[in-house]
């Protein structure tokens, strides 16, 4: 759900290690400054509501949480495959069942035990508690690991039948090294599953030490009681947290026992401002390094001879959409949905309303990863195909009866109204915005009580195709897929990918999904979303990649970068 | 007669004036359960009318049915909502406010002492700052009524009445940070954001007293204008009394009465307007918890938030019925 994508700020990647290189690596570099002002000072927004990583499932949550915890792999720095972290390596059986990790061998926990494969088991065991409800559970790893697929079904009072699930897993680890995982049936993209920051070793010492002893599986408050507290929460990631200041800051030092080179940033500290505003001025002021720029202030920035050159727009992992509700006359009509798709006019949004945060998008799969295409123009901006469509179908007057379900904040309200008027202009119909409390937009959603809603969208979690077609299948109908697409073809054709290892077949396969999507117009793609960012120009070395956290830039790999004197 | 059945000891007390105030302050403090239990019942109420639940997020994935159900379970919200009520009331009457459902791991008890230091200081620091200022403003507006000094005195409290906190703040931010870090070069300039005992609260208390102030000020001048034209204080010109002494021994006294009514409401809006204060300059207080936790649909936090600001209000209130008994001599508490 997270993830940006770098392509166009590459050279400031490039030139950031060029940079390092110069520096020699050591702290004696000429540009170098002094290791006590090797402070990064960066805006996570929102305090993460855990620091347990099993239990995160917000970018600012998972921002802290992958610097203190590292998963078996994460992804390349251009997105085209895993690298290794937690472990050196995998085998996959034959029968792509079994997943074999070895596991890194001279790999520490922060106070300086080794960890083994049983912490895994632990901390995947620990993930998948039902009791405990961890978020992305479901439908990442109980639907692909063994014995999974019963955790909806699990009495969550009863230890004994929490147990009985747990220890039904295919989880095991028959040596220190080496992390068995097997699955229910073969799924190709298992490995960026393990790539998940959630997916990580846990100490089972420090958490019954922090719960007072050994406790019942159903019991969720003392399975959490450590994850509070910066002393119990002992990691395997390339930094610890030091401070833990509650809806103000989270402090990071490095992890003394990591296997990795030394890092120059001695301290990280993420800021909890979450007003965008507020955050701007304290960039301005020279109290924080890197903030993402309000929208309200895009046109200054850029129009600022100073500030325009310490901004960067970077890609997003990500893609705008509306759904339209399948299930509601006229919008059944597939040629209704798609002289609705086809009378945006996407680049005059991305540039009136987006102030060019964006690349208009009327394709699925984003820009920088695999998948992106965008020679299906079926969607695309058409003023006089769409009018024809409409006419085609003579459902006019009915479409006009239809509402879009607008979220009650002012960047939804001002992205629907261009929609409507967009509607109004280019197809002459008037579509009111029915603008509600976003927690009842959602709640509407979920029960499928809408006609039209937007924009929702996908930011992906990691750069693999499965992670965006499982979106439509007809199982995700009022999760994401809130229009309830149900096409037995598109699923045939998804679950047949998913499960896939020859990668030319996979791709043509997901290629022929995206057609269908596209084609029945279940959802009008609109754009993906660029991020802008302010980054010092002391600050550098950073390594953007297509995992970073959108608001900070260059976190998945924050060993290359330093700060140099100012 | 009144005591006749108490115990000597009490009967002792109940007659003279520091008894009656003992047992008027003893009844209040009885009062505030069946307050604080029908402000409980009324947030509980309106909470659960609210549309969405917890779970829900403001867009992109939801959870799944399978961990939504979990989580309800997790946190007894799969039980019917009149046993809810009775649960929580129980709890709260063993001084358990219950897990928060954001903030993992951690009670409410916790979240709220961890945040409450903020948000007292800053309250405490405009209170001492509305006193002095207002009150100052507003006698000085009344003795030079209709001069200069009046005009300016007022047209400063109309136009701080005027402008919503949040205006305030954000237009200070962009004043006193940003474009004095530009002038000076960085050299003097207040920050934006964060919470320490130094040039970081001036913003946020200024932000907060305004108002207050503003008030506190035209109150004052109306009573003070009221009081400088009763008999005894010409009759206080008339000994030749200097003009300190008139104002301070006979005016304030007197004028001071009405102010010190108004007290109770200002403790309420600093209470309040912490609400905004702190989500302008990212202070770390109880105001913001309160927001994030109805944004977020945080129950026990919401509830937790409202009984401590209910609490809050009810000793203020109680303070300041306490106070005018040395104030005025002839009020009376029964």
């Amino acid at each position: 759900m997270h993830i940006g994508v770098w392509s166009r700020a590459l050279t400031f990647a490039t030139a950031g290690v060029f940079l390092a290189a110069c520096g020699g690596g050591g702290t004696t570099g000429p540009n170098l400054a002094s290791p006590d002002k090797q402070i990064l000072r960066a805006n996570n927004g929102v305090e993460p509501n855990s620091f347990d990583p099993t239990q995160q499932t917000y970018t600012y949550e998972r921002a802290v949480g992958v610097q203190t915890y590292d998963s078996l792999f994460r992804a390349k720095a251009d997105g085209s495959d895993v690298e290794p972290v937690g472990a050196t390596g995998f085998d996959v059986s034959s029968d792509g069942l079994t997943y074999t990790f070895h596991l890194r061998a001279n790999e520490k926990w922060s106070d300086g035990k080794p960890v083994v494969a049983s912490d895994w088991v632990y901390g995947w065991k620990h993930f998948l508690n039902p009791a405990l409800a961890a978020g992305y559970v479901d439908p990442f790893f109980d639907q692909t690991i063994k014995g999974g697929s019963g955790y909806g079904n699990v009495d969550v009072s009863s230890a004994s039948a929490v147990d009985a699930f747990l220890n039904g897993l295919g989880l095991s680890a028959p040596d220190d090294h080496t992390f068995v995982v097997q699955l229910d049936h073969p799924a190709a993209y298992f490995k960026w599953v393990a790539t998940l920051w959630m997916a990580v070793p846990l100490r089972k010492d420090i958490i019954e030490q922090a719960a007072g002893g050994a406790f019942a599986s159903t019991d969720a408050t003392k399975a959490e009681a450590w994850a509070n507290n910066a002393s119990t929460i002992i990691g395997n990631g390339p930094y610890m947290i030091k401070e833990i200041a509650s809806k103000d800051h989270v402090t990071l030092v490095p992890n003394p026992n990591y296997w990795a080179p030394k890092p120059h940033l001695q301290q990280i500290v993420y800021y909890e401002i979450a007003d965008g505003n507020t955050a701007y001025s304290q960039y301005n002021t020279g109290a924080l390094d890197m903030i993402g720029v309000p929208l309200a202030d895009v046109t200054v920035v850029r129009g600022d001879p100073k500030l325009s050159k310490e901004a960067i727009l970077i890609p997003t992992l990500s893609q705008y959409w509306i759904s339209m509700n399948t299930t509601r006359a006229p919008l059944d009509d597939k040629n209704v949905r798609m002289a609705l798709a086809k009378s945006i006019d996407r680049d005059k949004l991305v540039n009136d309303i987006e102030h060019g945060n964006g690349k208009s998008l009327s394709t699925f799969i984003p820009k920088g990863m695999t998948g992106y295409d965008t020679s299906d123009n079926a969607q695309s901006f058409d003023p006089a195909a769409a009018k024809a469509l409409l006419a085609q179908s003579g459902k006019k007057d009915a479409l006009a009866k239809m509402k879009l379900l607008t979220r009650n904040s002012t960047a939804s309200k001002t992205l629907n109204q261009f929609l409507a008027d967009q509607w109004s202009t280019n197809l002459g119909v008037n579509i009111q915005l029915d603008v509600i409390d976003s927690k009842t937009v959602t709640r509407d959603i979920r029960k499928g009580q809408f006609d039209i809603y937007g924009l929702d969208g996908w930011i992906g979690d990691y750069p693999d195709q499965q992670d965006w077609f499982d979106i439509f299948v007809t199982g995700s109908c009022h999760n994401l897929n809130w229009g309830c697409l149900s096409d037995k073809n598109y699923d045939d054709l998804v679950t047949k990918a998913d499960a896939e290892s020859d990668k030319t077949k996979r791709l043509q396969e997901y290629s022929q999904a995206q057609k269908l999507l596209i084609d029945n117009a279940v959802v009008a793609f609109m754009y993906q979303p660029y991020e802008y960012d302010l980054i010092k120009p002391y600050v550098q070395g950073l390594t953007v990649t297509t995992t970073d956290d959108q608001n900070l830039p260059g976190d998945g790999r924050y060993n290359q970068a330093f700060i140099t004197q100012h | 007669m009144r005591g006749a059945l108490l115990p000597p000891q009490l009967r002792a007390i109940t007659g003279t004036r520091s008894g009656s105030l003992a047992i008027f302050i003893v009844r209040r403090i009885l009062w505030m359960v069946p307050i604080l239990f029908f402000v409980i019942l009324i947030t509980f109420t309106l909470m659960h009318l609210a549309p969405g639940s917890p779970w829900d997020k403001n867009g992109g994935r939801q959870l799944s049915d399978t961990v939504v159900k979990n989580l309800n379970i997790r946190y007894g919200l799969d039980k019917p909502v009149g046993t809810q009520f009775l649960l929580y009331v129980w709890n709260v009457t063993h001084f358990d406010f219950g897990l928060s459902y954001q903030y993992q791991g951690k009670t409410v008890s916790t979240l709220l002492l961890e945040s409450w230091p903020y948000t007292a200081t800053i309250g405490v620091l405009a209170f001492l700052l509305i006193i002095p200022v207002g009150v100052g403003l507003g006698v000085l507006a009344a003795l030079r009524q209709n001069t200069r000094v009046d005009y300016i005195t007022m047209g400063f409290a109309t136009i701080a009445a005027s402008f919503p906190n949040f205006v305030i703040g954000a237009l200070m931010v962009v004043v006193f940070s940003v474009l004095a870090y530009k002038a000076t070069g960085g050299n003097f300039y207040l920050p934006a954001a964060g919470f320490a005992v130094d040039d970081s609260l001036i913003m946020p208390v200024v932000t907060l007293a305004l108002l207050p102030i503003a008030y506190t000020a035209r109150l004052t001048r109306a009573s003070t204008l009221d009081t400088i034209r009763q008999d005894f204080v010409r009759t206080a010109w008339a000994k030749g009394l200097p003009e300190r002494l008139v104002v301070i021994r006979h005016v304030l006294k007197n004028s001071l009465i009405p102010v010190v009514t108004t007290l109770g409401p200002t403790f309420a809006f600093l209470v309040t307007g912490s609400v905004i204060v702190e989500t302008v300059f990212a202070i770390p207080g109880i105001g913001r918890a309160f927001v994030v936790a109805i944004e977020s649909r945080d129950y026990p936090m919401i509830l937790g938030t409202t009984v401590l600001f209910s609490l809050v209000v009810a000793v203020a209130n109680l303070i300041v019925d306490v106070a005018y008994v040395f104030i005025d001599p002839r009020v009376r508490l029964t």
